[in-house]
């Protein structure tokens, strides 16, 4: 059976595929780096547990998608998820941001969840075999870190006195970057010309935010106005990246052909 | 709650019965493997409410079993025999006239092939 690029005629658009499949990859790898990091910290043994499960399994999603390009090319998956220069990865910087507080980390989670799954909803309508079925299988998965997310969202945010400033706060500095998941490059306007994908950024975007303002709404927070925050989606990271990707990828580095 | 001797049944030998005297926001949770069996006991979690406990419930308790359904109850509804009782469980005649055996190889043969089922899942 061909890979799911391999299988893709064109050259243009299996680079835009490729370049769509990555962006994915790396943005359950970072932010599945960021959960991992409360692991040990949670304000609870069983928020503790259950966020650093949530962070294996973002790993785990990350790793499906490096392997769809990894076998497609016949290349090493840890060389693809760890050996590359920062500015050949291609998250969105919402994802690199350090875990400023427990409040950040669950309005980021809420905010990438909703964005999350109606991704893997694209993907899997994409007809795009085997990808659009492992698409289809991790949505499953998706929906328990949603379920916990707001869970601790309105709980935080109801909670007296300084929840609900803190998480208007924490919202405030993740919007412009959760903005920034939707930024488009021409890999998106090839993919909807050639019919792979089925929506814009820019619809991506109005219908996600139609999926969080209810959620945002009935923890009593105010809809951020601040601008998109772009660059990941084109390899243009911040600080908090390059401290990530030294420290995850320290292991791997200190021998790269070795096998774990 | 009541204070007093009561919140202390280990040193009051004459109370066979009492409340579990958990701290409030301690929940108990029962794990259901498959459709028709029943919950089984699995262990606590703290949470503030019953939503936030069957969330964390979830990740504490089926992250490697089957489950198909949790529930959740308060630990300090639960009344439990004191310790101090636990003699008016050991029988003091011979009652092996209520081991059927027919009733263990029944539960012989449904644990095998839960046992069986639960294989081909993981695989």
């Amino acid at each position: 059976m061909p890979g799911v690029l391999t299988a893709i005629a064109d050259p243009s658009v299996r680079a835009a595929f490729r370049e769509w499949l990555v962006r994915i990859a790396d943005d359950e790898l970072v932010i599945g780096h960021r959960h991992s990091e409360w692991t040990g910290f949670g304000p609870d043994i069983e928020s503790d547990v259950a966020m650093s499960s949530i962070a294996q399994e973002e790993l785990g999603h990350g790793r499906a998608f490096y392997e769809q390009i990894a076998q497609d090319e016949g290349s090493d998956i840890d060389r693809l998820a760890f050996g590359r220069a920062p500015h050949e990865y291609r998250h969105a910087a919402l994802l690199e941001q350090e875990n400023d507080g427990w409040e950040y980390s669950i309005v980021r989670l809420v905010l990438y969840e909703a964005f999350e799954v109606a991704r893997l909803r694209l993907v899997a309508a994409s007809g795009q075999e085997p990808v659009a079925g492992l698409a289809r299988i991790l949505t499953r998965e998706e929906r328990y870190h949603g379920l916990f997310a707001e869970t601790w969202l309105t709980r935080l945010a109801g909670g007296p006195p300084e929840g609900p400033g803190r998480v208007q706060a924490a919202l405030d500095a993740a919007w412009p970057d959760a903005l920034g998941l939707f930024e488009a490059t021409s890999a998106d306007d090839m993919l909807l010309r050639a019919g792979v994908l089925t929506s814009s950024p820019a619809a991506q975007r109005e219908a996600w935010i139609d999926a969080v303002r209810p959620v945002l709404d009935r923890c009593g927070l105010a809809l951020p106005t601040a601008a998109a925050r772009e660059g990941g989606r084109r390899g243009e990271h911040t600080p908090a990246f390059d401290r990530l990707l030294a420290q995850m990828t320290e292991v791997w580095r200190s021998d790269p052909e070795a096998r774990w | 709650m009541t204070s007093g001797p009561l919140d202390r049944p280990d040193r009051d030998d004459a109370r066979w019965e009492r409340p579990l005297g958990t701290a409030p926001d301690v929940w108990a949770v029962f794990v259901q493997g498959r459709h028709r069996d029943m919950h089984v006991y699995a262990g606590d979690v703290h949470a503030p409410d019953a939503e936030m406990a069957l969330v964390l419930a979830k990740e504490s308790y089926t992250r490697r079993d089957p489950c198909v359904n949790l529930w959740v109850v308060r630990a300090d509804q639960i009344h439990a025999t004191a310790q101090t009782a636990a003699d008016m469980f050991v029988p003091a005649i011979d009652k092996s006239y209520r081991f059927g055996g027919s009733y263990r190889q029944q539960r012989r043969v449904l644990q095998s092939s839960y046992k069986a089922s639960y294989r081909e899942e993981d695989q």
